[in-house]
């Protein structure tokens, strides 16, 4: 009886620490280029993230937000792009990775398999790629916190 | 009464019920102003780099296997003389008579290009590639004259291969700047599966520094060592690849290589009109003697139009039909298969002077490409 409540005990405490590394991917992160900012959440076990900020939120012809105007699908083209979802479906596989997502590029319309890796607890390195890991291209990702 | 009382409820109710959709309404309207407020956590060693790409322009294959295609035409030979092994050549503005002729019912086969990223960063993307084009030859009328070399029958018994390593490098240095460098490695010639002395293995490189100026606008200039016409040259390169607001046109243009005018019909299929500089120095096996390599120098120019569309996810195909136009198919011996350099101005004698008639050609081939 004492071990099996020891094993219960450690069992619980093994997925708490799985869901707290998991959550380590949670926060406010800026890609490479710098031109953006992208918040990710954990809904229900996945994980997503959305544009939350542009350096550019206006389009400079239009003067008004800017659009997913690349958008293969013609009912997204007039969605605006601050508050887009562009990461989708990530689950966390432990060892500090997420995989099984897709991430959106709004410059080209093109969603790409992505797998996203923490390479320490304020540094993403997020893939994507089309079929298979070799083709694909990774950006370094930082984390943001209030000034 | 009881009925204006049960009515009055049921507003009371369903305004009641109401106040959550509301809230929840008010919930979505997002304070964006609160991300302006940021700053990153650990600002050490932050660089941004320029992107090795801009919008609209054609695939980057991944992958090809494409087949070539020239329309009959005319081969005129000189008789073949070997400078090298002591005897003199055809001078560079001499009239060699003609020793060999021949109808070439058919010039081309398969050609095989990978382009593979071994490191694909946003610091440095480097893509690597193995590339196999096949030149099979039906010669038919053939008329050999005293002299003659016999080459038209080595072609079409043999044909000519050629095997390439290509290893590019694309290296930002900011924003908006960065660097192309290409190395590749060729083996030429009419070789079977025991190939040729690797001596014989030729080097081209390119280096172009170039500005991203804008996610539709990229420009370089650059400096190449190449085999494209043939012969070995030394050119200045200029990249301007453009893409216009609406991404329906734009240029692709690494000159002299190649340039291209570009129209986007849809996200899934476009249009590339302009020309291809082709070519490689190819080792005929007969013909050298001793350490010497005796070499084909095939160049072509090739005005064309390419039609590109999407099959399938990555999976896209291609059609190109097109002008082969003759720049050169002369000869030289190398002495002790060593390269030399005649350029525009050099008089080095040939080995052979040869033409070939122009012709119409077609290629079609699948890619696995990036999207």
């Amino acid at each position: 009886m004492k071990k099996i409540l020891v094993s219960i005990s450690l069992l619980f405490v093994c997925s708490f620490a799985f869901a707290q590394e998991a959550d380590d991917l949670v926060g406010v992160w800026e890609p490479g280029h710098g031109k953006a900012r992208v918040k990710i959440d954990n809904i229900d076990g996945k994980f997503y993230g959305r544009i939350v900020w542009l350096k550019e939120p206006n389009d400079p012809e239009t003067g008004k937000p800017k659009l997913d105007a690349n958008n293969p699908d013609e009912t997204m083209k007039n969605v605006p792009l601050r508050g887009y979802r562009i990461l989708k479906d990530f689950e966390y596989k432990g060892k500090g990775v997420w995989e099984d997502g897709t991430i959106y590029d709004p410059e080209t319309g093109n969603t790409y398999s992505s797998v996203i890796t923490i390479k320490d607890e304020n540094t993403l390195d997020i893939r994507g790629y089309v079929g298979v890991k070799t083709f694909g291209r990774s950006d370094t990702w930082r984390r943001l916190k209030v000034k | 009464m009881n009925k204006n009382y049960l009515f009055l409820l049921m507003v009371m109710l369903l305004m009641a019920g109401s106040f959550p959709l509301m809230a929840q309404e008010e919930e979505e309207e997002e304070d964006w102003s609160m991300f302006d407020e940021l700053e990153l956590v650990d600002e050490t060693n932050v660089k941004r780099f320029a992107k090795p790409t801009i919008v609209g322009l054609s695939p980057t294959r991944f992958f090809s296997l494409s087949y070539d295609h020239q329309l009959p035409y005319d081969m005129n030979l000189s008789a073949a003389r070997f400078p090298a092994s002591g005897n003199s050549g055809w001078g560079v503005n001499e009239d060699a008579p003609i020793s060999e002729t021949g109808r070439v019912n058919f010039t081309g086969g398969i050609r095989f290009n990978s382009n593979i990223p071994i490191i694909s960063k946003s610091n440095l993307v480097w893509q690597s590639g193995l590339n196999y084009w096949r030149f099979g030859y039906n010669i038919g009328n053939i008329e050999e004259q005293s002299g003659a070399s016999g080459l038209t029958g080595i072609l079409n018994n043999k044909g000519l291969n050629n095997l390439n390593w290509t290893n590019t490098f694309f290296v930002p240095i900011s924003e908006e700047n960065f660097f192309i460098f290409q190395g590749l490695l060729d083996m030429s010639g009419n070789y079977g599966f025991s190939l040729q002395p690797f001596n014989t293995i030729r080097w081209s490189m390119a280096a172009v520094y170039a500005k991203r100026v804008s996610e539709r606008k990229r420009w370089g200039l650059g400096f190449a060592r190449t085999y494209r016409v043939g012969n070995l040259n030394y050119v200045p390169v200029v990249m301007y690849d453009v893409t216009s607001p609406d991404r329906k046109w734009g240029t692709e243009i690494l000159f002299p290589a190649r340039a291209h005018g570009r129209y986007n019909f849809n996200k899934n299929s476009l249009l590339l009109f302009g020309y291809e500089l082709e070519g490689q120095t190819y080792r005929i096996n007969e013909f050298s003697v001793g350490n010497n390599s005796y070499e084909i120098r095939r160049g072509e120019l090739r005005p064309r139009l390419e039609l590109q569309k999407q099959l399938s996810g990555p999976f896209w195909m291609h059609f190109q039909a097109g002008y082969r136009i003759d720049w050169t198919f002369n000869a030289d011996e190398l002495e002790g298969s060593r390269e030399f350099f005649r350029g525009f101005f050099g008089t080095q004698d040939f080995g052979m002077v040869n033409n070939l008639s122009n012709t119409v050609y077609f290629n079609i081939g699948i890619s696995f490409v990036t999207l």
